[in-house]
């Protein structure tokens, strides 16, 4: 497990770990991780062995295993400690939460349960029984444009990368069958394991993402035990929410919402103090639409 | 403005196969009850209704697998002669233009309209977001002008009374930001200020009137200060010689912490 040069886990008693998308690098949560550290908070971005890109192939028991560890490794140096992920990164932060409940906020970004967006090609569900045939070593499903960004400017940048190379800021140029099965697999677990989750969430996701669909955030609002919940919903970005055009607001509102968590529940005694009149109005109205509920 | 995913708007899963295939079941046994009064009459039409309100609930697949599986049912079962397909006569091609032609018709319309609905449910969603960030940052905006304004309140009350001020206490030194620093810069500010390591650290700073105060009393207050009235002993000319002096302790929550100001009420 490498931690990247754009970790900071000193001076602080608040620390986020973040994870990556699937079989992809740290560099996609540059830009949150610099605005968290801003923030005052410690973000930590680990690599993590068999999940990210050129790591090798690991089952996802051995990903979530990997994550944990580095949770505990935060939580021992940190008071509170938060997990956040992009994509299948949050699926990966979902399951550490719900083996972790100690930890202070789980941040869900473009969660991915089924890829399920309008780039995905309809025969995507053949992947699955591909993996049981020898094509399992030699298949590798290339990302295609718009590589999760609605940005053109950024995207005719990213697709330069891509044919360069074999990763860009955003992601893998190919993701390997094994990674797309572990990740199915954990997807399925983690769907199963959504209830027990009490930790503080926020939920963020775009209406047109093209990887996973908004039933994917649906379905974890719907279903998750927590009980301070946000979900917050964009319309100007694909999948890539922390690199596309609403990324200043993804970070303020994560970094917004780590404190509010904090907030609420370590300093019951003195929450947060709502002085705008129409906020305590929208959030009595919330209160009654979740009693009614 | 355009929404690709609103497309997507149908449930995903097993459950929606499982539902088409019910009403595709339905559909047929209704018919089939049916059937002694309406003979060949309206051969389709139950299929036709199955097809619309699968479309409506599960999507446009399932569908369309109904209305498909649907014409090949009713055109078996209920169509002369019963029970063979080898058959085509006018009552078939009836069968075969007006039922798929008034299915493809009705569930592309719903189709369209489900889409629209989806896509308007987004919107309405994204905008719920935004007005509820909107309010957050209005609430984080008055808070920071709320302290602010306490801020200059609390430099104006330092300017005032300056002479008469005994202690600066941080509440929550620790928290404060910075505490120290601004405890200081307000003592150096008085004459006879004084702030060593120790009060630095525990975030208070003494002012000018503190050398006037009884040792027990400031030793009082440096521990268990309350915002409101005190009364304090006052070295009163000769040696020894204390008279009480009534002393008011002010609350300030600014931006940089909480702080209490002690002074004499002269």
């Amino acid at each position: 497990m490498n931690a990247t040069p754009f970790s900071g886990i000193e001076g602080s008693d608040h620390a986020v770990l973040l994870l990556h998308g699937l079989s992809s690098s740290p560099l996609e949560l540059r830009f949150l991780a610099r605005l968290l550290a801003d923030e005052g908070f410690a973000t930590h971005t680990p690599e993590l062995p068999g999940y990210s890109a050129g790591t090798g192939h690991q089952p996802m028991e051995q990903w979530i295993s990997a994550a944990i560890a580095e949770f505990d490794r935060l939580a021992a140096r940190h008071r509170h400690v938060s997990i956040c992920g992009l994509s299948m990164g949050a699926t990966l932060a979902a399951a550490v939460a719900h083996e972790r409940p100690a930890a202070r906020a789980l941040l869900l970004l473009s969660i991915t349960l089924n890829y399920d967006g309008w780039a995905i090609p309809w025969y995507r569900f053949l992947l699955d029984y591909v993996y049981y045939t020898p094509l399992r070593s030699r298949y590798r499903y290339r990302e295609q444009e718009p590589y999760g960004l609605r940005n053109e400017a950024l995207r005719s940048k990213i697709a330069r990368a891509m044919q360069k190379n074999d990763i860009s800021e955003v992601g893998p140029a190919f993701i390997g069958l094994p990674a797309l099965h572990e990740a199915g697999r954990l997807a399925g677990s983690v769907t199963k394991k959504l209830k027990g989750i009490g930790t503080d969430c926020l939920i963020i996701h775009a209406i047109d993402d093209e990887t996973s669909s908004p039933h994917n955030a649906r379905f974890v609002g719907t279903t998750i035990g927590a009980s301070f919940l946000r979900t917050i919903w964009l319309d100007d970005s694909y999948h890539m929410i922390t690199s596309d055009n609403e990324r200043e607001v993804v970070a303020r509102e994560c970094a917004l919402f780590l404190r509010e968590s904090v907030a609420a529940t370590v300093s019951s005694h003195n929450p947060a103090p709502v002085v705008s009149r129409a906020l305590a109005r929208r959030l009595r109205q919330l209160a009654t639409v979740a009693r009614k509920a | 403005m355009e929404v690709i995913n609103s497309r997507r708007w149908a449930p995903r899963g097993r459950n929606r196969w499982i539902a088409a295939a019910a009403a595709l079941g339905a559909a047929a046994i209704i018919r089939a009850i049916l059937h002694p009064l309406l003979g060949p009459f309206m051969p389709g039409t139950a299929f036709l209704i199955a097809a619309v309100l699968v479309e409506y609930y599960c999507g446009l697949a399932p569908a369309l697998c109904v209305m498909l599986l649907g014409l090949c049912l009713a055109d078996y079962l209920f169509v002369p002669p019963y029970g063979h397909i080898d058959v085509i006569d006018a009552s078939d091609l009836h069968l075969l233009i007006s039922y798929p032609l008034l299915t493809i018709l009705i569930i592309s319309l719903v189709e369209r309209l489900r889409r629209a609905q989806y896509r308007a449910e987004l919107l309405a969603a994204v905008a719920q977001s935004r007005y509820e960030m909107l309010l957050r940052h209005d609430n984080e905006r008055l808070l920071a002008r709320r302290a602010t304004d306490e801020m200059h309140r609390m430099l104006r009350h330092i300017a005032q009374y300056h002479r008469s001020l005994i202690l600066i206490k941080a509440l929550d030194p620790a928290n404060s930001l910075p505490p120290g620093s601004f405890v200081a810069a307000a003592a150096t500010a008085t004459p006879n200020a004084l702030v060593d390591d120790a009060s630095l650290h525990a975030g208070i700073a003494y002012c000018a009137k503190h050398t006037q105060v009884h040792e027990e009393d400031l030793a009082h207050v440096r521990v268990h200060l309350t915002p409101g009235h005190h009364r304090m002993r006052f070295l009163s000319g000769a040696r020894d010689d204390w008279r009480p002096v009534e002393c008011v302790c002010d609350r300030f929550t600014t931006s940089s912490g909480e702080f209490l100001v002690l002074r004499a009420d002269d």
